[in-house]
């Protein structure tokens, strides 16, 4: 096969069809050539913090808000409703209700594995019961933990995180890589003891580069601990959107953000990315619907057609 | 030719493979409450051994008290029996004398019941995962430690007496017979959260030195308490005046 014979094919279409796309595609292309639609639901939670029942029924702000079961509940509605369907989780799984002080984060991780989550990222919190405890506790996860800056190799966790998951979904590859927050100061040493925190710009920027251009990503998602925004130059997700390229979607924690919709942020390239984040506790689920059409563009509705 | 080729990697289009790409995005918050779904029932199940096994534990009677304990301004029972309780269980501990405790005076978040002392109990007084951490201080330090968290008559201390003046700590004795020389050192037994500079205490950060002790706060309260139960004497609430106002 002629590559370039077929590239340059590729692109001869490109500019025939770019025009169109977007704005009134759907009726001119009804009937014979309409491209092939595929969506993608996106159900993420952040910064759960064990909580497990609802909180209880005492009149404070969030009485009766939450618990796993309603969770779990809503979870297979909408996976009755979507044929692809992702669920992510940003961290900070551990802490904050008796469960994890009695039971060290196992109810927690077996709930997420009834729930179906398909990967989590690693909270400041998750290394509340020490990083021995991190290894028995993940150990019992069906899903991988995603993180790509911390750097275990001298730990216990050697091994037993993943710094991405590529997921391919009715054709569509999507790439979820995770970031965690910066241990010093926040965690107590003896907790993440010869973890090595690296650059989540350099390796968030490195890993989206990586599952676009290797793994031929069409979406790639950072799980995220870093926290929205900050002020001061502390690296949150705001910092992030806008210093790297080839993330699409960003979902956070760590600040406990109750977004009422993703922000969205200009990338390095000045394509608009979003970040979300909703809340904790379990409060909320968060649900993004995307809509892919076969051929590559570049990304966020910038319709660029090649089939 | 190459130039095309490379306008087209340039943009990100050089893949063979056809893929996908976004034409449009939307979201939504979905609020989780009893109006959105009601319980899925298997994980409703699934939880209940390990929430009966919680109260099983939140409800363990560990010992029991004539009265209620509260805390109290400069001096309270409370403020007594939980500081000579960390400096017991933290002295067993770390296997060597300690000085003295200390608590913050707003990190006690409740009282003690009369009558039965669960570990429930214990939980809504400490429900911080603080650390025990062992300070070693000069003289000089723990002076400026006691007269900082005098500052509102908030000291909480264990294993010394002192009087309270004009937001200083004065006359202070230990109940190991050492007396406060400001060069001699001392060995403070604290919150991680304190040791590192909580409560505006910053100047703990330059301890001659930290030793994190690796037991919670919370459990050390409880194993006194149990320990304490096993006697069966019920605890009376009393002050004895550690901290008095000059």
């Amino acid at each position: 096969m002629d590559a370039s014979a077929s590239t340059r094919r590729q692109f001869l279409k490109l500019l025939g069809t770019a025009a169109v796309v977007g704005s009134v595609a759907p009726d001119i292309m009804a009937g014979s050539a309409r491209p092939k639609t595929t969506m993608l639901t996106i159900l993420h939670t952040n910064d759960v913090h064990s909580r497990l029942d609802p909180f209880p029924m005492d009149g404070s702000r969030n009485a009766g808000r939450g618990g796993v079961a309603r969770r779990a509940t809503l979870i297979q509605q909408i996976r009755q409703e979507q044929e692809n369907v992702l669920l992510l989780d940003a961290g900070d799984i551990f802490q904050g209700t008796p469960y994890f002080n009695v039971y060290k984060g196992e109810p927690e991780i077996l709930a997420m594995n009834q729930l179906g989550y398909d990967a989590g990222t690693i909270g400041n919190h998750d290394f509340d019961g020490g990083i021995d405890n991190m290894v028995t506790q993940f150990g019992k996860a069906t899903f991988p933990l995603l993180i790509a800056n911390y750097d275990f190799r001298n730990t216990v966790l050697d091994g037993k995180t993943k710094p991405y998951k590529v997921f391919t979904k009715d054709g569509i590859k999507v790439g979820v890589f995770g970031l965690g927050i910066k241990p010093e100061g926040l965690i107590p040493k003896d907790a993440y003891k010869e973890t090595k925190y690296l650059d989540p710009i350099d390796i968030g920027n490195d890993m989206a580069t990586r599952l676009r251009t290797e793994q031929k990503c069409d979406y790639v998602i950072c799980l995220s601990h870093l926290g929205y925004k900050y002020d001061g130059p502390t690296v949150s997700d705001n910092v992030l959107a806008a210093r790297t390229r080839n993330i699409d979607g960003i979902i956070g924690g760590h600040t406990h953000t109750f977004l009422d919709a993703p922000v969205t942020v200009n990338n390095a390239d000045g394509q608009p990315i979003w970040i979300n984040q909703v809340g904790f506790a379990g409060i909320n689920l968060g649900r993004i619907d995307l809509t892919f059409e076969r051929g590559k563009a570049s990304m966020a509705g910038q319709s660029v057609e090649v089939k | 030719m190459k130039k095309l080729i490379l306008w087209l990697a340039l943009a990100g289009l050089a893949s063979c493979s056809p893929g996908y790409h976004l034409t449009n995005r939307t979201a939504s918050r979905i609020g989780v409450d009893s109006v959105t779904a009601p319980a899925n029932a298997s994980v409703a199940r699934f939880l209940t051994p390990y929430r009966q096994g919680l109260e099983k534990t939140m409800n363990e009677v560990l010992t029991h008290s004539t009265g209620r304990i509260e805390k109290g301004q400069p001096d309270g029972p409370l403020n007594d029996i939980l500081t000579d309780a960390l400096l017991q269980q933290s002295i067993q501990r770390y296997g060597k004398p300690i000085d003295c405790s200390h608590l913050n005076f707003g990190g006690i978040r409740n009282n003690l019941p009369e009558g039965n002392i669960t570990t429930g109990s214990v939980f809504e007084v400490m429900p911080f995962d603080n650390q025990l951490v062992v300070l070693t201080l000069t003289g000089d330090m723990l002076q400026q430690l006691l007269d900082h968290f005098s500052s509102g008559n908030k000291l909480v201390v264990g294993g010394m007496r002192a009087k309270l003046q004009n937001g200083k700590a004065q006359s202070v004795t230990f109940t190991n017979g050492r007396t406060l020389q400001p060069s001699e050192t001392y060995t403070v037994v604290t919150s991680d959260y304190i040791a590192d500079g909580g409560d505006n205490a910053n100047f703990l950060k330059n301890a001659i030195k930290r030793e994190t002790l690796n037991y919670l706060m919370r459990d050390a309260l409880i194993d006194y308490f149990r320990q304490q139960g096993k006697t069966g004497q019920p605890l009376t609430p009393t002050s004895d005046g550690r901290i008095s106002l000059n």
